[in-house]
């Protein structure tokens, strides 16, 4: 029985095939699998489509989560089951201060270690902003992972967690995530372009390669990173064998 | 959309004079649901200082309590008759030559709350009003007027609204306000009227040197129309903060604003609104900063959320200079729930309908200075009840 079951996943953007026909699988709970590849390659895409935001729409295929078929469950039912995804971008909302979704975070999902998570991503100082009106960056990222982890995911994506952040923020955001899974039994689907946050992370179970809406490569870190970072994508894609 | 002065025949509705009750009328049914609409318990209730039901007028035993500090509660028509001095604040700052609703309160009415605080005195809890119709056909025309003297402080709460067997009436209540020398004087006022009701209230307000006034007006519930533009003339050093929240629902036709007038220097004003329309509403959101002296500083922010196709929001901020050394400033916005928003949410863990509230309730949440928590609290208790409607 797998955490994260997908199934011959194809999707659709308006009329742009965004995934298409992917097979993946996070079998067992404390994995952190790490997804890369070119700009538009699709990682994106995926992760939307695994919480179900709307306009991501699933021609074929299925998502299975804790052997339950979550294809057409609404992102907040997917939620409640334990599936959480920290936004690359998160939206401006101007009339919620963070404390304001905190509070009712914390009365939906119970967590206790919310106070020791705000003090490790350093938020505590930001909770009487409005949502992300003229964060840092940093501040965007790690408010983004807080209130992520607010919700005591099984299943943790992260998008992009270490874009547009200093080196701090980037440790702040690796520490959390590293106490989070020390803590709680799950599983890490990170999203990474420049792989600065990996070596921060105490452990990579699997790297996977996207291109052109498709897996491409899925080995293991040791493997494939040092090629990622020396040849870059295409190069390395070519050395594989693969048709960039 | 309606004109700035739509006009309601005062003719067609019955007017009479107050006459004084016991408590025992705020045991009613009708005044207790009218009550509860402006978030008042039974118990919030019987704590007003003052209460009129349609022309019947109770000063309850708070007012004795209030008169420990030396201040006075009493009906206008008796402190006029009462005090000579309070001659020199009746139609001081507003005028019945200004529109026929002010005329005609003159004509018909002297009635209304009139509230004294002596120098140096803080009045220890905010003082509450209430202003209730549940009569059909009735038109209510009231005459307040407030003083808050020399370092003093006052939060006066006032909750006007109407019982539901109401299909007609029209509530006129002429306000004027003044915060002497270094005094401070919040006024919350909270709206719960129903669709066949014309309200017209005319406020003015004078804040001498050194003084603060902060307005926070909520309407929240359907009206046949309403048409407020409040005045605050600021003297030197002075402040005022008008906040309105204007949720406008079925075929509403709301025309909402205020104007601060900056009469010297180091005067400073802010106009804040939040314009929520649902329905068919049509809320005109007005606001005016004008600065007659040098030294001053002055801005509006007027925000808009439509909530349907079929509603209106028309934002008229405007700034009036008559000097060079004066910063005024506006920002205005009318928009949607961005989808994005709720989006972010519902990937949170949250229900369509409780990501609209969360960004609604964000949407109306306006800070204002002075308050204090007990008036705060009541605020929050009002916007929650609203939010709870206004997912549109």
């Amino acid at each position: 029985m797998s955490l994260l079951a997908i199934k011959n996943l194809t999707v659709r953007v308006r009329e742009k095939t965004v995934v298409s026909d992917i097979n993946f699988n996070i079998k067992n709970t404390g994995e952190v699998h790490v997804l890369m590849g070119p700009n538009a390659a699709g990682k994106t895409s995926l992760l939307a489509t695994i919480m179900g935001l709307p306009g991501y729409n699933i021609v074929k295929g299925s998502i299975y989560f804790d052997s339950k078929n979550i294809t057409k469950l609404p992102p907040y039912e997917r939620a409640k089951l334990g599936i959480a995804l920290a936004f690359q971008f998160p939206p401006l909302i101007k009339g919620v201060r963070l404390k304001d979704l905190v509070k009712a975070m914390l009365v939906k999902y119970h967590c206790s270690h919310a106070s020791l998570l705000a003090k490790i991503l350093d938020v505590d100082q930001l909770m009487n902003r409005y949502l992300f009106v003229g964060f840092s960056g940093g501040e965007r990222r790690r408010t983004e992972l807080y209130i992520t982890l607010i919700q005591r995911p099984r299943l943790l994506m992260l998008d992009e967690p270490d874009s547009g952040v200093d080196i701090d923020s980037i440790s702040k955001i690796a520490n959390a995530i590293e106490l989070y899974v020390e803590n709680v039994p799950a599983s890490i689907l990170l999203v990474t372009h420049s792989g600065q946050i990996l070596s921060k992370l105490k452990h990579i179970d699997y790297v996977h390669i996207m291109n052109n809406g498709r897996i491409v490569y899925s080995g293991y870190p040791d493997e494939i990173l040092p090629l990622i970072f020396k040849l870059g994508y295409r190069k390395t894609l070519e050395k594989l064998g693969i048709k960039p | 959309m309606i004109k700035k002065q739509e006009h309601v025949s005062i003719d067609k509705f019955i007017v009479d004079r107050v006459e004084s009750v016991d408590e025992s009328i705020l045991e009613s049914t009708d005044a207790i649901s009218a009550a509860k609409r402006i978030g008042l318990s039974k118990h919030e209730f019987k704590k007003a200082a003052y209460v009129q039901i349609d022309y019947s007028q109770v000063l309850t035993a708070v007012r004795k309590m209030l008169e420990k500090y030396g201040v006075i509660v009493l009906n206008t028509r008796e402190a006029l008759r009462k005090y000579s001095w309070v001659k020199e604040y009746y139609w001081r700052v507003l005028s019945p030559a200004q529109d026929e609703y002010m005329a005609a309160t003159e004509k018909y009415s002297a009635d209304g709350y009139f509230i004294y605080v002596p120098p140096k005195t803080k009045v220890p809890f905010p003082i509450l009003t209430c202003l209730l119709i549940t009569k059909d056909k009735l038109g209510q025309l009231l005459h307040n007027i407030i003083i808050v003297d020399e370092d003093s402080e006052l939060h006066l709460l006032t909750g006007c609204s109407v019982s539901h067997i109401v299909n007609e009436a029209i509530h006129i209540g002429v306000s004027e306000f003044y915060v002497a020398k270094n005094a401070k004087l919040t006024f919350t006022m909270v709206h719960a009227w129903s669709s066949g009701i014309d309200v017209r209230p005319r406020t003015g307000v004078i804040v001498d040197e050194g003084g603060r006034f902060t307005s926070y007006y909520i309407i929240y519930s359907p009206v046949k129309s309403v048409q407020a533009y409040p005045i605050v003339y600021l003297k030197r050093g002075s402040r005022s903060y008008n906040v309105a929240i204007i949720v406008g629902s079925g075929k509403s036709r709301y025309d909402i604003g205020s104007k601060i007038v900056l009469m010297d220097k180091e005067s400073c004003g802010e106009i804040i609104s939040r314009n929520l329309a649902k329905e068919e509403s049509r809320i005109i959101a007005r606001a005016n900063l004008t600065a007659k002296a040098p030294n001053t500083k002055g801005h509006v922010e007027c925000l808009g959320l439509l909530l349907s196709d079929k509603a209106n929001i028309k934002a008229v901020p405007e700034l009036e200079s008559y000097v060079h050394d004066t910063e005024l400033t506006h920002e205005a916005s009318i928009g949607r729930i961005a989808e994005e928003e709720l989006i972010y949410l519902m990937s949170k863990g949250f229900t369509e309908e409780e990501a609209k509230s969360m960004i609604i309730r964000g949407f109306l949440s306006v800070d204002a200075p002075d308050l204090p928590i007990q008036i705060r609290k009541e605020i929050n208790k009002v916007l929650n009840l609203i939010t709870k409607e206004a997912k549109g």
